[in-house]
């Protein structure tokens, strides 16, 4: 019994977190990211880990959820968000140092639906038939979300309008979350973003929306957090994700690596980013 | 310094760590948001649906646990072991991960039958009673059977003697006995699913003047960097909560006791 405890002992002290020696110390680096950029932001800091034996720690959630974190916290080296909307937000707040703004990837609206699109959705339209459940990303917090009511508010009459809010069953709280309504068949479409498709290829199809419907092309910024006390740690990431072999990883995942590479996937020159100001009914007080 | 003294500095402490938390949460209050904030249209939906959710959920809770905690208390039959284990799961498994089990079960074909031909659960209001109700169930179940487990069983048998039949000598002596334990269970189930956040937002969403009960007006709050905002619906959801919870317990303190 005795040698029980004490072997059950030495396995809980063995399992604390503090007992196993990691890198991460006062020379590792806290990032702040939207889940817009999950997947191959989790890549490229495990290849920089590798390549400068810099740890980096990621928090990914709602562009806006890490940025309320990272405020709240005072700590983090680099604030990573979905769009350009929230590095906004964060320049007003004084979390970020503008002047180190830098824009790492492109990302263009687009319909995202079910494998083999079981409900024949083919454009925007289609999303306002009766019997279509439609989600959008939460347009209060989520950039993606943003865009999708730009692109209603611009493309739809009122009896569209209408009938879209009509089909429209839920703001899902996360980019991430977005993509995942359509793995778990919980929506028949989403308005997200064409990356989609390659999150999940086999159960994610993109459905593209025309030239005319798409307002602006999305960016993911970075910039360094004004709660930074490693500078030039969190300068060296960035430098990392905008190098060749970062811009390799973002593109294997399919993400467009220039505003160039994202018009010719359009199919026409749209300007890039910018701020969208959510209307007072997508906003109830 | 007595055990007295001991435990009632302990007491205190605990209270002091609850109370330091929300007095924190007036480093970011601004009074005029707090009104704005408190009568807009969207605030009022958030409580008025908290609260039904929550009740619904709670009394539906206690309906199935009185029977189940009788079971447990009194009778003994196969698989008693693994219903008994079982009602640990939604404290074992996270609230979330619990959420993401509905929403799975009802992409299955039994699941997807009953949304197209019963209720609409996933993203509806439903789902959020569902998810309280699961959430609660297992505590629910423990809590009433805890208060069986401390009413002898001889005076069931006594009033079976007497001739009263099993259902009566239940309603007539076991109830009214553990009235008191019963209210407890209800009452924690209540707070519990008024607070619930994980399973509610991964089964039913976050949709204002839908499905946003306050515990996801908060999240969504925050998901804004909106701190001022997040700082006033957690006051208001503290005052909600604990000015009912205190209430309730005045009351039933005094019609227990009468």
């Amino acid at each position: 019994m005795r040698y029980g405890l004490l072997l059950l002992s030495a396995l809980l002290f063995s399992m604390a977190p503090g007992f196993c020696a990691t890198a991460h110390g006062e020379e590792g680096l806290l990032v702040f990211a939207g889940a817009a950029s999950k997947p191959p932001t989790e890549e490229a800091a495990k290849t920089f880990e590798k390549r400068t034996g810099v740890k980096v720690d990621l928090v990914f959630g709602g562009s806006g959820f890490v940025l309320s974190q990272m405020i709240l916290a005072k700590k983090g080296d680099i604030y990573f968000p979905g769009s350009s909307d929230f590095m906004e937000i964060a320049r007003k707040k004084g979390a970020v140092v503008a002047e180190t703004e830098r824009k790492v990837v492109y990302l263009v609206q687009a319909i995202n639906v079910q494998k083999g699109n079981p409900k024949g959705i083919h454009g925007l339209r289609d999303l306002t038939r009766p019997g279509v459940r439609v989600a959008i990303a939460n347009p209060e917090g989520v950039c993606v979300g943003l865009y999708a009511v730009e692109t209603i508010e611009k493309e739809f009459s009122a009896a569209d309008k209408a009938a879209f809010k009509r089909n429209l069953v839920n703001y899902m709280e996360s980019c991430e979350k977005t993509a995942t309504a359509i793995s778990l068949k919980t929506v028949d479409a989403v308005i997200g973003w064409s990356v989609f498709q390659h999150w999940d290829p086999a159960r994610i199809e993109t459905i593209p929306l025309k030239k005319s419907e798409i307002s602006r092309i999305g960016y993911i910024p970075v910039a360094i957090s004004s709660f930074s006390n490693n500078k030039v740690r969190a300068r060296q990431f960035i430098d990392f994700l905008l190098s060749e072999e970062g811009k390799a990883i973002y593109g294997k995942y399919h993400y467009f690596m220039s505003p160039e590479e994202a018009s010719a996937w359009i199919g026409a020159t749209k300007p890039v980013g910018g701020e969208y100001v959510l209307p007072a009914d997508w906003r109830p007080k | 310094m007595s055990l007295r003294r001991v435990s009632i500095l302990f007491a205190f402490s605990t209270f002091a760590l609850f109370a330091v938390l929300v007095l924190s949460l007036l480093y970011f209050y601004r009074g005029g948001l707090f009104i704005e904030t408190l009568f807009s249209e969207r605030t009022l939906f958030s409580i008025r649906l908290s609260i039904y959710s929550a009740t619904v959920a709670a009394v539906l809770a206690t309906a199935l646990a009185v029977p189940s905690a009788y079971a447990l208390s009194r009778c003994d039959f196969p698989g008693k072991d693994a219903v008994d284990t079982i009602l640990e799961l939604p404290m074992i498994v996270s609230p979330a991960a619990l959420g993401a089990m509905l929403l799975i079960f009802f992409n299955n074909p039994l699941g997807n039958w009953i949304q197209t031909r019963g209720a609409q659960f996933v993203f509806d209001s439903n789902g959020i009673i569902l998810a309280q109700f699961v959430t609660t169930l297992g505590v629910a179940t423990r809590l009433t059977k805890a208060a069986m487990d401390e009413i002898p069983q001889r005076y069931e048998d006594v009033a079976r003697t007497l001739g009263a039949s099993p259902a009566a000598a239940f309603f007539n002596v076991t109830l009214p006995l553990c009235r008191r334990g019963l209210a407890a269970a209800f009452i924690l189930s209540w707070a519990k699913a008024m607070g619930e956040f994980g399973a509610t937002i991964t089964l039913a969403g976050t949709m204002a003047m839908k499905t946003e009960t306050l515990p996801i007006a908060i999240f969504m709050k925050l998901s804004t960097a909106d701190i001022d905002g997040t700082v006033v619906l957690i006051l208001i959801m503290t005052a909600i909560g604990i000015g009912t919870l205190y209430a309730v317990r005045m009351i039933s303190r005094k019609g227990l006791h009468a």
